[in-house]
């Protein structure tokens, strides 16, 4: 139960900080699920965010409901939603009273350009978070890059190779999106379909 | 104007009920669920304009919070205050929560064994991978403009890379954002001064050089 209490504080934490979106939750959950707490290995991460991607429903909410779900049950995913929706609904009914005396003062715009572009570089972030998981076959090891810096050959460890099959994909994914107007649903379940089929070379 | 004749009760349940429907339906979430929510708040309705919704798509797009949630908050609260934008926003979780509950009742750990099973999550990350890139491009395009904010941007990224947390990430950033935006005004008042200065002096010196030449 007092766990319950953690996960909805820790997600109402999450939805105040979520500036931008959806894709914004991917740093600051694995940040917390997986690096701190590791109640989700990486890989399991990625798995979820295909689930939450081809499920009805926005990805933040399906997201919030399983990470809750592994770590306390019904009521843990209970609690991850509700920590999700509650400080929305609160900062909703207050800024619907004052948004237009707000809207242009110097302290709000301020806040929306800092976080702005803090979004962008920890969505570039979540970038890297998911290349580890689909065009390379490990995370990324930064670490070893850190050797560029003494000019040195950077030591990669073993098995981190790229994916033939995830950069296709990837790379497919992109020239569809910039050039035609598919749906997303189209997108994944064509990716879904592919991924099935190149599983049987690579 | 049929928002009169509906009762307070029915509102609710409808926007309960319509929200159930989207994200029920709609896959994607967030941004996805707009002309839905057009169609059936705007042209069915006509509990909204259209320049409402427009005002609102921005505004879920800069507070706080995921967008599909937000959308309901705003949309509830505008079509039957508070109490709306609870049933709104109930609607809006009821679907993704039962089935991502049934889902994870079925698959207590995410980690299929069967070989087609892990090509089809991989396949299904590779295409992520390629939204977020592209999601990531474009607001890269829309809000970065100087080398300062590209400066701002890589450091903010190296920062997330040396695990450095994310939620410290983006309360650091807004206190930064007011000193830069201080710095942004100031600037350009001093601009505008500067420029009010030299056209001054321009004008004086015209007036010189008009004054030799009638000499």
């Amino acid at each position: 139960m007092n766990h319950c209490i953690v996960l909805f504080f820790q997600f109402c934490k999450f939805s105040v900080l979520c500036f931008g979106g959806g894709y914004m939750l991917i740093p600051l959950l694995t940040a917390e699920y997986v690096d701190k707490e590791q109640v989700l290995t990486m890989s399991e991460f990625g798995n979820l965010c295909s689930v939450a991607q081809v499920t009805p429903g926005p990805v933040g909410l399906n997201t919030a409901t399983y990470v809750g779900y592994v770590n306390e049950g019904f009521f843990g995913a209970l609690a991850a939603s509700l920590g999700l929706i509650v400080p929305t609904i609160l900062i909703g009914c207050s800024a619907a009273a004052g948004i237009n005396r707000w809207k242009d003062t110097f302290l709000v715009n301020g806040m929306l350009k800092g976080t702005r572009l803090a979004a962008v570089a920890l969505i570039m972030f979540a970038v890297t978070i998911f290349l580890g998981m689909s065009v390379f076959t490990q995370t990324i090891p930064w670490e070893a890059f850190g050797a560029l810096f003494k000019f040195e050959r950077p030591v990669l460890p073993e098995g981190f190779r790229v994916s033939p099959a995830g950069i296709l994909i990837c790379g497919v994914t992109v020239v569809l999106m910039l050039k035609t107007k598919l749906p997303t649903t189209a997108l994944l379940l064509g990716a879904a379909a592919a991924g099935a089929i190149l599983s049987a070379w690579f | 104007m049929e928002i009169q004749t509906l009762s307070r009760a029915r509102r609710l349940l409808l926007l309960y009920c319509s929200f159930f429907r989207i994200t029920a339906l709609v896959v994607g979430g967030g941004l996805a669920m707009l002309p839905v929510i057009e169609e059936i708040f705007v042209n069915k309705h006509k509990l909204l304009t259209r320049e409402e919704l427009l005002d609102m798509t921005a505004l879920t797009q800069t507070v706080p919070g995921i967008i599909a949630i937000n959308s309901a908050v705003y949309i509830g609260m505008k079509i039957a205050s508070v109490p709306g934008a609870i049933a709104a926003a109930a609607g809006a979780v009821t679907p993704p929560f039962t089935v991502i509950l049934i889902i994870a009742s079925f698959f207590p750990r995410l980690d299929p064994k069967n070989r087609y099973l892990l090509g089809v999550f991989a396949g299904i990350r590779a295409a992520v991978t390629g939204m977020i890139l592209v999601t990531g491009c474009r607001m890269f395009r829309r809000t970065v403009r100087t080398p300062l904010e590209i400066a701002v941007v890589l450091i903010f990224f190296v920062l997330a890379i040396m695990k450095v947390s994310p939620a410290l990430l983006i309360l650091a950033a807004v206190p930064f954002g007011w000193c830069y935006v201080w710095w942004q005004t100031r600037r350009l008042a001093q601009a505008e001064a500067n420029a009010d200065a030299s056209k001054n002096t321009e004008t004086t010196s015209n007036n010189s050089e008009n004054g030799e030449g009638g000499k």
